[in-house]
């Protein structure tokens, strides 16, 4: 059992990279983030296999995390999209 | 099929190595350096090192990004310079760089096999602390000295990160958020927070048994206030204001107290009475996590910009 699922971590692993590697060289700066988040489910999925395999509950902590910090990158996307981080107007600053 | 597993893992670290270093755009570069530091976690995970997966998934796909994006942002737009590097110049530091990564793969190489290695006696006494995480046990127990260097360390930087604002605007509020939100991103904001508050503090609590702990906890609760500013849901807080500067100061302040009382009550500084390890650890851990996400979060704030409102 822990063969075919370190088998299919692999399978994952090696999709999700070419997948990677091809979205990273995009021209869309969007499609290039997505990159990321292609990148988080994809490493999730490679990290809940690996740790079914091996039989460490830790690892899926770490799914756990891979999770949130990719939908957190979605943040680097808008900043990446704003103006230069200019003075913010103190009039549109909310109280 | 673990080897090939390896190879891969590898192979697509390196390229993605190779194709950050060769990116021409800034903004690209460091997306695709996001993506090494989440990559670099799946890496950890095979070397068997969960506690250091964590983290570098936590500052390798978190902080570390978002510092180098706002500092993109600060200085784009300062004047396309020409660019001051020229080509023997570029092969220069690309021949130095290699010249020390051989040199890294030499050492690591030349190690002894099996390793000098300390793990059966942190094992050992991994009871009389209570703890059952012997990475936690480390850290604040056999060497709490270094990890409260550490937190202090952290401090300096902020220090030195605030020092960087004008005379006028000391002590006031650093500008985090940038002019237009884009609608996805509040709403992100207002999802996201909820979830890793939660995550942030399961990381910092089951840190005392399993892979997880201050460092990692601090990280998650610094991402999730940070988006939070980022999207203009709250405003960050005077530099100056006290709340602010207790959250800072209170863990290793309470390090140091606990420290300072190991010489009444137990054997000496750093000590804890045999019977309080467990409760000090945690008591410490949860104050050291508030004072991490606070610094953190702070650090990538940056210098206030705005007069403080007195």
């Amino acid at each position: 059992m822990a063969d075919i699922l370190a088998a299919a971590a692999f399978l994952i692993l090696a999709i999700t990279l070419l997948a990677l590697l091809r979205v990273l060289r995009s021209r869309v700066l969007a499609e290039r983030m997505m990159a990321l988040q292609l990148l988080g489910t994809g490493g999730t999925a490679v990290l809940l296999l690996l740790g079914a395999a091996s039989g460490s509950p830790a690892v899926i902590d770490v799914a756990l995390l891979l999770t949130l910090f990719a939908a957190f990158a979605c943040v680097a996307f808008a900043l990446g999209m704003a103006e230069p981080a200019a003075e913010t107007d103190p009039a549109k600053e909310q109280p | 099929m673990m080897l090939l597993f390896d190879i891969a893992l590898v192979a697509g670290l390196l390229t993605l190595a190779v194709h950050v270093v060769r990116e021409p755009d800034e903004r690209s570069a460091i997306i695709a350096f996001l993506a090494f530091g989440l990559l670099l976690g799946l890496a950890w995970i095979r070397l068997a090192a969960p506690d250091v997966a964590l983290t570098e998934i936590a500052i390798g796909g978190g902080g570390t990004g978002i510092l180098l994006l706002r500092a993109e942002a600060a200085v784009r737009g300062r004047g396309k310079h020409e660019e001051s590097v020229t080509r023997p110049g570029k092969l220069a530091i690309a021949v130095g760089c290699a010249a020390i990564s051989a040199g890294l793969g030499l050492a690591v190489l030349s190690f002894a096999s099996p390793a000098p290695t300390l793990a059966p006696a942190a094992a050992e006494g991994l009871s009389a602390t209570g703890l059952g995480n012997p990475v936690t046990a480390v850290l604040l127990a056999y060497r709490a000295l270094d990890t409260l260097l550490e937190k202090v360390v952290v401090l300096l930087a902020l220090i030195g990160v605030w020092s960087l604002a004008p005379d006028a605007a000391w002590g006031g509020v650093p500008a985090v958020r940038s002019g237009e939100i884009p609608q996805p991103l509040a709403y992100l904001a207002r999802i996201l927070p909820p979830f890793g508050v939660v995550i942030g503090v399961y990381m910092f609590w089951v840190g005392a048994d399993a892979p997880g702990g201050t460092f990692q906890a601090g990280t998650v609760l610094a991402a999730m206030w940070l988006l939070v500013m980022l999207a203009g849901l709250r405003s960050p807080p005077e530099t100056a204001g006290l709340p602010l500067r207790l959250a800072l100061a209170g863990g290793p302040i309470l390090f140091l107290a606990i420290a300072f009382l190991g010489f009444a009550f137990a054997d000496g500084f750093l000590a804890y009475p045999k019977a309080l390890a467990k409760p000090l650890i945690l008591a410490i851990e949860a104050a050291l996590t508030l004072s991490v996400a606070a610094a953190l979060a702070m650090l990538v704030a940056g210098p206030a910009r705005r007069a403080p409102t007195r």
